[in-house]
């Protein structure tokens, strides 16, 4: 159940080139978050931007977090990509900003007990939503597969080798590690990946990144989620603007916000 | 604080409030019950209903465009069946007026559909849609044609003893030549606007930014136009106007109350601000405690 209220930024900094970190105090929605789900902000106070735009929440601390400093604050990673999120660059320390979440369904974790191994592969800003999963799970094994175009478009990488030493980066142009798309990255690791065993696969980024991973992977070894990125009106499942086309034989075209955005990647219809 | 009748009267309908959320923005209405008591508004309309499932329009269905969105949701909806086994039943729950929001493809569907409507429990009026500007074949030319409207109004209105909104395109030259048509033919109420019929283009990539290339356009870009229509169609006819077109706070509510609107929807606003409805009754309430006006009825029309 989302709400709708206001948060304080408590910082907003770029961390390099075009991708910036948004501290927000909002412990009513801090408290409740679950990996892969997100917020919708409204970035100004006016008609422009007019439609809110949607976050991942990249890390959030409980009010019963134990270092009190951290409790009820929730940190967004964004990049700047147009008219919203130029207007978020501008944002403040101390001022008000108006809040809806938690919204859509978030990942869902390996059954448990498992020892089985998860296997992340996320795409530019599409690493940032799942990141939240390393932080809430506790799996076997974990292979994290982070893509960007360049260099400066890999995100996350030092907070994932807390968690895991087996961390792959692909860029496109070959400015770090692998010169190649996450994708081939994967593909070129696959045999890592052979025995018995299933494992959890957790996917994010764009359309074409998430398509090419459903080409490469047997579902009945590697259970598959994927969370999509669209439009979206109002992010709260009430216009149905945000639409994926899935193989959902009534109503193919299902809500990105409200009955994903994460969805098993074999349902997704890719065109 | 003073008490201030805000009551309206919609055809047979006598909401408590002059507010009303608008089709196709506000769900089936339950998406909408964390963020305020969906009981304070005038009326819900929820997303327009056919007889048969529609799937709706190839994304992207949303962009947005200057102080506006284009729109082409393609009227996707579960049909009338599941319409009422699993939505309707929802409404019991609620004393705020349901109204139904319904089209067809044909002359025959809107016949059925009103019909069908008629029998069932806890429904307070329809609002036929003669007006969606971004499906083929639909409503489009009912909802540009005087002579079609008025036929289409007049064979629904003897399907239903229901309170009959129609609700009008804005895709016309004379508006309140429209407005006259349904009139005669037997609504009782007419609302305006729905979207315009808009489109935008993508300069990089040299596509359209919908999938289906043409939308609707709704929110405060539309509003001037909107207004101008509503004063020209309250002054056209006799039957109460319910106003619509980029109201995004009492003011806006206001402007289009004073040139006629018995009742005003809350359309866009609703997607960015989920509490519009309940902040725009808030802020009438004000208006009129500033005003010292003790009826709202009595600004209807006020303006001039
Ligand atoms: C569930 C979800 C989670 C997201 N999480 C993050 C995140 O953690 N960090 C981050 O930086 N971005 C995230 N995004 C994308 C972010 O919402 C868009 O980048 C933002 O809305 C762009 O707004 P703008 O006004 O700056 O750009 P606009 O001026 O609106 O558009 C600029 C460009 O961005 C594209 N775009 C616009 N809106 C979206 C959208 N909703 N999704 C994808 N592309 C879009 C447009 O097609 C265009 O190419 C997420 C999107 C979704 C749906
Ligand atoms: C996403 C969206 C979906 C809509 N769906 C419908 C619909 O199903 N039936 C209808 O009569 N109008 C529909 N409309 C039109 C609105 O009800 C309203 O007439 C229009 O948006 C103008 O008001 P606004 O500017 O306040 O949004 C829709 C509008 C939007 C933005
Ligand atoms: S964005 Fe409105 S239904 Fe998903």
């Amino acid at each position: 159940m989302p709400l709708q209220t206001d948060g304080t930024v408590t910082e907003n900094r770029r961390i390099k080139s075009l991708y910036f970190a948004l501290g927000i105090y909002c412990p009513s929605i801090a408290d409740r978050i679950k990996p892969g789900q997100f917020v919708m902000l409204k970035v100004s106070d006016d008609n422009s931007p007019l439609l809110r735009r949607p976050f991942s929440v990249y890390k959030s601390y409980p009010e019963a977090h134990p270092e009190k400093r951290k409790r009820g604050h929730l940190f967004i990673l964004y990049k700047e990509v147009g008219k919203g999120t130029r207007k978020m660059t501008s944002l403040r320390k101390g001022q008000k900003v108006d809040l809806i979440g938690p919204l859509g369904n978030g990942f869902t974790p390996p059954p448990l007990p498992s020892s089985a191994s998860s296997i992340l592969i996320g795409g530019g800003m599409g690493i940032v939503s799942l990141y939240p999963l390393v932080e809430a799970f506790d799996t076997g094994g974990l292979f994290v597969f982070i893509g960007g175009k360049a260099e400066d478009d890999v995100m996350c990488v030092e907070d994932f080798r807390k968690f895991s030493s087996d961390i792959f980066i692909a860029t496109e142009d070959g400015s770090l590690g692998f010169q190649g798309t996450v994708v081939d990255l994967f593909l070129s690791q696959k045999k890592r990946f052979k025995g018995e065993g299933k494992y959890y696969l957790y996917a994010c980024g764009p359309v074409a990144m998430l398509k090419a991973v459903a080409g490469v992977v047997e579902i009945k070894k590697f259970v598959s989620q994927a969370s999509l990125e669209a439009r979206m009106g109002c992010g709260f499942g009430a216009c149905w603007g945000c639409v994926v086309k899935t193989n959902h034989p009534k109503t193919p075209y299902q809500r990105v916000c409200e009955n994903g955005p994460v969805f098993p990647l074999e349902n997704i219809a890719w065109e | 604080m003073q008490n201030f009748d805000l009551t309206v009267k919609i055809g047979k309908i006598v909401l408590q409030n002059p507010v009303i959320v608008s089709s196709g923005t506000f769900g089936f209405g339950g998406e909408f019950e964390d963020f305020f008591d969906l009981n304070h508004l005038g009326a819900i309309i929820p997303k327009g209903i056919s007889l048969e499932p529609r799937k709706g329009n190839p994304p992207p269905r949303i962009f947005e465009t200057e102080g506006g969105i284009l729109n082409s949701i393609g009227l996707q909806n579960p049909g009338y069946k599941e319409f009422i086994q699993k939505k309707l039943p929802y409404y019991k729950g609620l004393k705020t007026h349901l109204i139904i929001n319904f089209f067809g493809n044909t002359e025959r569907e809107y016949i059925e559909l009103a019909r069908r409507f008629e029998s069932l429990p806890g429904i307070s009026g329809l609002e036929m849609n003669i007006s969606c500007p971004n499906i083929k074949r639909c409503g489009i030319a009912f909802g540009t044609d005087p002579r079609m409207a008025y036929r289409l109004v007049r064979a629904v209105r003897k399907a239903t003893t229901l309170t009959l909104i129609a609700k009008l395109s804005p895709n016309v030259t004379d508006i309140a030549l429209m407005a006259k048509s349904v009139e005669e033919g037997g609504a009782d109420a007419v609302s305006l606007v729905n979207t315009f019929r808009a489109m935008a283009v993508n300069i990089h990539t040299k596509r359209p930014e919908l999938g289906n290339v043409i939308g609707g356009l709704s929110g405060p870009a539309i509003k001037p136009i909107a207004v101008r229509m509503v004063w020209e169609v309250s002054q056209a006819i006799s039957l109460p106007v319910i106003g619509m077109g980029g109201i995004m706070n009492a003011e806006d509510a206001i402007e289009f109350i004073l040139v006629g609107a018995s009742a005003i929807q809350i359309g866009t606003a609703n997607l960015i601000n989920p509490r519009t409805g309940i902040e725009v009754i808030q802020g009438i309430r004000k208006y009129l405690a500033q005003n010292k006006i003790n009826r709202i009825q009595k600004l209807v029309g006020a303006f001039g």
